[in-house]
């Protein structure tokens, strides 16, 4: 007999009555009462695959109208998945952690096992790229991706309500544009091995997105300006900054971060390079075809990789800063209006090793995380490894302004009867942490 | 006698995304409920789970662990789950059936299966099969070397199991650089190692403070160990060493004007061979440097470069016909250093900017006659 599709919800999709009635469905995989392991076979069956249009899933953005960009390197593209609302979920109402007590509070321990099992691999091949907050429903999403070779399986993971949900791609309305990736033109030679350009990061602007990103055989960096909704148009430009440690040499680099934000009016690019420049470029300077010289207004500190860049208004004092987060060092804090104000270094002036510019006023930020988004004015979330259990990635808040959870201190405050100068006590049972 | 409901594992080994998990002989009663329950997702999820029980998941740790994320069907004598992406080979996972969870008088017991699907090792195991510069001696100013395995590799492996090694063998710290993503060519056969940027250039602090990377003089050796994953998980067959030593600097642009040319004979497939007075960038030379015809129409063929990256040959597909042709020269093309056309990597400040990054193309007539 024959199976007959009999049902189909929202969330479950229609398995063709033809693609049933092809089946074999032969027995094979032992039934078990123990634990010993069968190795499946059967025969043949044709199945419905998820298609997801990601080959890879690297840096996210928002931009508006809930449209959720993807780089997507191994498929040299950006995608726009214009998500629905019913692939939102608000996140308002969650417990985030004791703000008076500068406690913050996990939200999932051992994420990158808890990626492993939803998406049936383990731990070991799992690779987390990006974290971003949408920030009307303060629901954090994360691109991860399983396994390390050609053969990587992407995937959106949303948050809901500490469980981890993948994104249904393929049913969310998408279009995509491609980045000039391989050489296109004298087909009918032979390029070995391929160019391939890794994107660093992409961020949306009044109906554009801007994409950074490194090649592997060309050093010099890229910087493309793309339209949104996709029409097919793209603007090029190369960047050059001037390093103020240089004294007379200019140098070429990638953009590794980027953020855009208005200065008295007008849009710049702000960006931070490895090693680690932060350097300012008119939004109105990237036209296609343009080779820009970008002001450099600090220098953050060599040795280093920027890991995140956000901005953040401080809730006391209520002064706007710039966080950019970094791998090996403190996190650097530099004030909005330090950025609106700040001159471009001197170029051709005597040699200054850094740190340099907006580097010398930076406040240093006892921030380790490998991942970071600013949630609400209260919270950021960050990506982790806690230093007493470094075997695992936790997903967990901090306060803003300090990002300093009390919890994994050990001061004398944190005694009974020890000095209370910040009235932990008087707010100490307000949350539950169980 | 009612028929008790089975578990099974279906799938097609040819097809490694094929595999499901499927439940059969579920009464029509029942299949009739979860069709009419407004919650059947949760019910499903309930009854029929699948989970990662291994390699690597300490015992009990499943339970605390999400399901293998998968869609439900549910068909007319039973439920079908279809992993939301395919099972992984090698991985090893658990399928379970809570026939109370949908009520099922005549089946107190749970089932469980478990299984994996057989993970395809195909070929040899991989190796480092040339490194590029080829070269032995190489300027101090390096920017980058180009690693090409036999097989198709795993990202993530390679700041742990590629290092420079000074002349007694001892790791050098901070010369290579860590960049934000492990630069692979997209094949996965061919990784791109820079050497540290902010040591290359002159005046930037890690140059000030730490020095170039590489001292003209000294001897180093490029390390990369055995440890380097190809995509079925397998060490390297060996490790690779490439020991070379260190000449001066080279701060100048390359200068088309220097390369000296051989042209073939009229009616030959003879090839065209281009020699350079210092080795060019080895992934560049294939995609920057071509041949076209007088009307600028490019000419098919092959190209070959050796001696040490010293020379690019062209051999046309087909004869070459009497007349008129040139040589192009992309803008991006580089040096071993990063110097290119435009100027050296590390090159005084121009008083203005102004160059478009779309530069023209150097281009030579060449007369074959």
């Amino acid at each position: 007999m024959k199976d007959r599709f009999v049902s189909v919800a929202s969330r479950r999709e229609v398995l063709r009555f033809g693609a049933i009635s092809s089946l074999g469905l032969a027995l094979s995989g032992r039934v078990l009462s123990g634990s010993d392991t069968a190795v499946a076979k059967a025969v043949g069956a044709v199945l419905p695959q998820a298609s997801s249009p990601l080959h890879s899933a690297g840096a996210l953005t928002f931009g508006a109208d809930n449209v959720l960009f993807v780089a997507d390197i191994s498929g040299a593209a950006i995608h726009a998945f214009a998500l629905r609302a019913s692939d939102i979920t608000p996140q308002t109402g969650i417990e985030l952690g004791n703000f008076h007590n500068f406690e913050g509070r996990d939200l999932v321990l051992g994420l990158d096992y808890k990626l492993a099992a939803l998406l049936g691999t383990t731990v070991d091949n799992i690779v987390v790229n990006d974290m971003i907050v949408h920030q009307p429903s303060q629901q954090i999403f994360i691109s991860a991706e399983r396994g390390r070779g050609t053969d990587v399986v992407p995937a959106i993971v949303k948050l809901n309500h500490g469980n981890l949900e993948v994104l249904d791609l393929e049913s969310i309305p998408h279009s995509q544009v491609a980045l000039p990736n391989e050489p296109d033109k004298k087909a009918t030679l032979e390029f070995e091995p391929q160019q391939r350009y890794a994107i660093t990061d992409l961020k949306y602007y009044n109906g554009e997105i801007f994409v950074t990103g490194i090649s592997n055989q060309r050093f010099a960096s890229t910087l493309h300006r793309i339209p949104y909704p996709f029409n097919g148009r793209m603007g090029t430009s190369s960047v050059e900054i001037w390093h103020p440690v240089h004294g007379e040499f200019e140098t070429r680099a990638p953009i590794v971060r980027q953020l855009i934000r208005e200065v008295r009016g007008e849009p710049y690019l702000f960006a931070v390079y490895g090693c680690t420049p932060l350097v300012r470029f008119p939004i109105a300077s990237l036209k296609d075809g343009a080779h820009v010289r970008g002001d450099t207004i600090g220098e953050l500190g060599y040795g280093s990789n920027p890991l995140d860049m956000m901005t953040f208004t401080d809730p006391f004092e209520h002064k706007e800063y710039l966080l950019v987060t970094i791998d090996v060092r403190s996190a650097s804090r530099i004030g909005i209006s330090d950025l609106e104000s700040a001159q471009a270094e001197p170029t051709g002036g005597p040699i200054d090793f850094g740190p340099g510019g907006l580097g010398r006023t930076q406040r240093d930020l006892p921030i380790r995380a490998e991942h970071m988004a600013i949630l609400n004015p209260r919270w950021a979330v960050v990506i982790w490894r806690h230093p007493r259990t470094s075997y695992r990635l936790d997903l967990g808040t901090i306060m803003i302004p300090y990002f300093f959870d009390r919890r994994f201190g050990m001061s004398e405050m944190n005694w009974p009867n020890g000095p209370d100068p910040f009235e932990y006590r008087k707010h100490r049972n307000e949350i539950d942490h169980s | 006698m009612t028929e008790q409901p089975t578990l099974t594992i279906n799938g097609d080994p040819r097809q490694p995304r094929s595999w499901f998990v499927g439940i059969h002989k579920l009464p029509p009663d029942v299949i009739g409920s979860l069709v009419a329950c407004p919650e059947s997702d949760r019910l499903l999820q309930a009854m029929l789970r699948v989970r990662v029980i291994g390699p690597g998941v300490p015992e009990g740790a499943a339970d605390d662990l999400p399901d293998v994320a998968g869609r439900y069907y549910i068909l007319e004598d039973g439920v079908r789950f279809i992993p939301r992406f395919p099972f992984e080979p090698g991985v090893r996972f658990r399928a379970t059936f809570e026939p109370r969870q949908i009520g099922l008088p005549q089946c107190r017991e749970s089932l469980a299966c478990e299984f994996s699907i057989p993970r395809e090792i195909r070929g040899p195991r991989a190796r480092v099969k040339q490194v590029f510069p080829t070269s032995d001696a190489l300027p101090e100013n390096l920017l980058r070397f180009y690693a090409c395995f036999s097989e198709p590799m795993q990202r993530g492996w390679a700041e742990k199991h590629i290092m420079l090694l000074d002349a007694a063998g001892r790791p050098v710290p901070d010369v290579l650089y860590r960049p934000p993503l492990e630069l692979w060519d997209r094949s996965m056969t061919c990784l791109t190692i820079l050497l540290d940027p902010g040591r290359l250039k002159r005046g930037v602090g890690p140059n000030r403070a730490l020095g170039p990377p590489l001292e003209e003089g000294r001897q180093y050796t490029l390390a990369i160990d055995s440890g380097m994953l190809d995509m079925s998980g397998r060490p390297l067959r060996t490790s690779f060493r490439k020991t070379f030593h260190v000449l001066a600097a080279v701060r100048e642009g390359i200068a088309v004007e220097q390369w000296s040319i051989r042209l073939p004979r009229p009616k030959s497939r003879e090839s065209l061979d281009l020699g350079f007075p210092r080795p060019m960038d080895w992934a560049l030379l294939w995609h920057t440097v071509s041949v076209a015809s007088e009307g600028g129409q490019p000419i098919e063929g092959h190209i070959s470069i050796d001696q040490c990256e010293r020379r690019w040959s062209f051999t046309p597909k087909s004869f070459w016909s009497p007349g008129s042709y040139c040589f192009c020269v992309e803008s991006s093309l580089e040096d071993v250093c990063g110097n290119s056309l435009l100027g050296p990597f590390d090159r005084p400040l121009r008083s203005t900017g102004g160059r478009g990054c779309k530069t023209a193309r150097w281009s030579r007539p060449l007369l074959i006659a």
